[in-house]
């Protein structure tokens, strides 16, 4: 069976199936938007063509650059304390139980349906939007922190006991990389939803950012914009998880399976 | 510490011979029960007495679910017992430390270190420089036979290796006993015969104490000086047997010696269940 698989893959250049798929996609986009002509729905090669419009717009890059900024900070506050917090409550029932009951509430509540709310508080400006993806992002890292905490073997944290480590030790230098590769899982869902989070929170308190352009341009009807627009929100959240996967696999490549000698080339 | 614990080699094989000062592990009266889910208790461990001599290799064999292993854990200090007293040179356990280095049969290697990383651990962990600590674990790592796979990760290692790394790791930090968990159980039979006698002459040079919980009776008899015997529900030790075999040991030479068969056979009646407990 592996050397079958090992055929098909040697006739097809790792890069050409996903080319092809875009490749399809866009035939389908322009033949659909031709033929179907539904109003507000330009086809893929006038979208294309103003993707330079917006690329070589100083102040659409300035915008961008400001929603990426936004987005790492949030990403990285929610990273602060949504790691020790997971980890803590994969170790702790005490924490666990008390921690537990207020993230079942918050789980279903769309984040984005706070910002009103925050809006309120902090005003429009950046606080209240880092707030928002904070708020959207920490989740899905306390849930897999704590999943990888509580499968930490056991007996790695004896074998560290028995060297003298200390409990809180224990939590940092032994039960934070055993659970790693976990963590990094919800990080990578993070990552998505910090993108999802920035747009939404930018088409709300409009002022700012990439959803700005995108829902000012909706407004003025230049649905070229609007397409090319989503365009790139979409690259940068590709660019970002191909960046992201880039540095899961130096961190934990201690955990990756070892590569089959079947797949080498004979 | 103290590091020139080496006992003598006269009145090896004897049953506890009176010792000046206390022992090197003393058991005393130790019950651990655990909580049921019907809410009553479970007894796994009923009065256990035991004590280990400076220097001295003691099996614990026993069917699965006598409560050895967690025997084990109470003496490292990883379980409390839920009474008695477990001392180690006659100061009470009250945790584990770094004067009892544990072997478990799962390795429990740190997955994210190499192996130098893994045995040079518990030695930056008692301080020393990253060079002084990289050296030692060097020796140790040639002195399993691992000399070559230092860079490599716990994951590409086989079995045996992984297990031979642990045992670097525990002896690299330098504790006067080592407790032994089954530490050969998930090797094949090869493996596990080639690792018993790489124990063997490891143990031979340092002569530590050693407490080596174990299920299979050829190598509680081919390791120990004593041998104790548990039964289950409760767990009880039911009798200590010296094994009056002469040091140093060659496997193929006692595999023929009469005492070393007339030992199988006893243990193994021994820990024949009762045919009502019998799974």
């Amino acid at each position: 069976m592996s050397r079958a698989a090992s055929r098909t893959g040697a006739a097809l250049r790792p890069g050409l199936p996903p080319f092809l798929a875009c490749l399809a996609l866009l035939l389908a986009w322009q033949i659909a938007a031709r033929f179907l002509a539904v109003g507000g729905v330009p086809d893929a090669l006038s979208t294309f063509r103003e993707l330079p419009a917006i690329i070589g717009d100083r102040e659409a890059l300035g915008e961008i650059a400001a929603s990426l900024r936004r987005m790492g900070a949030g990403f990285g506050l929610a990273l602060l304390f949504s790691v020790p917090l997971g980890l803590l409550m994969g170790r702790s029932r005490l924490v666990s139980a008390l921690v537990n009951p207020l993230l079942m509430v918050g789980y279903p509540v769309p984040k984005a349906a706070l910002m009103p709310l925050i809006m309120l508080w902090l005003g429009v400006g950046d606080a209240a939007k880092i707030l928002v993806i904070v708020l959207g992002v920490s989740l899905p890292i306390i849930y897999h922190s704590r999943q990888g905490a509580r499968a930490v073997e056991e007996k790695l944290l004896w074998s560290a006991a028995a060297m003298g480590m200390s409990g809180p030790a224990r939590l940092a230098r032994i039960v934070l990389p055993a659970a790693l590769p976990e963590i990094l899982v919800g990080c990578r869902t993070g990552i998505v939803l910090a993108l999802i989070t920035m747009i939404t929170s930018e088409m709300i308190a409009r002022q700012t950012g990439a959803g700005n352009i995108l829902f000012n341009a909706l407004d003025m009807a230049q649905y070229e914009t609007v397409y090319a627009m989503i365009l790139v929100v979409s690259a940068l959240g590709i660019a970002l998880d191909v960046l992201f996967e880039r540095l899961r696999s130096g961190l934990t490549g201690w955990a990756e399976p070892i590569p089959s000698p079947a797949i080498a080339p004979a | 510490m103290s590091e020139a614990l080496s006992a003598p080699l006269a009145g090896r094989g004897a049953p506890a011979v009176p010792h000046p000062g206390p022992p090197m592990i003393g058991m005393a009266g130790v019950t651990k029960t655990f909580k049921r889910r019907d809410g009553g208790t479970h007894l796994a461990l009923d009065t256990i007495d035991l004590d280990v001599a400076p220097g001295e290799f003691v099996s614990i064999l026993g069917p699965s679910g006598c409560g050895k292993s967690t025997l084990l854990y109470i003496v490292g200090g990883f379980v409390a017992p839920s009474g008695g007293k477990v001392t180690v040179s006659g100061d009470p356990v009250t945790g584990p430390g770094p004067d009892r280095g544990p072997v478990f049969q799962e390795f429990a290697l740190f997955p994210w270190k190499t192996v130098l990383g893994n045995v040079a651990y518990g030695l930056r962990e008692g301080g020393l420089s990253r060079r002084d600590a990289e050296a030692r674990a060097g020796e140790l790592i040639e002195r399993v036979g691992l000399k070559g796979y230092e860079r490599f990760y716990p994951q590409a290692l086989s079995g045996g290796m992984k297990q031979r790394v642990a045992i670097a790791r525990t002896l690299a930090y330098g504790p006067k006993i080592l407790l032994m968990d089954e530490p050969f159980g998930a090797l094949d039979a090869h493996t596990r015969i080639k690792l018993q006698n790489q124990l063997l002459e490891l143990w031979e040079r340092d002569r530590k104490t050693v407490l080596f919980v174990t299920h299979a009776v050829d190598e509680a008899v081919f390791l120990s000086d004593r041998v104790a015997v548990m039964s289950r529900q409760p767990g009880r030790i039911k009798e200590v047997v010296a094994i009056d075999l002469p040091r140093p040991r060659h496997r193929d030479e006692l595999l023929l010696d009469r005492r070393y068969q007339r030992h199988v056979i006893d243990l193994e009646r021994m820990i024949e269940d009762p045919p009502d407990l019998a799974s």
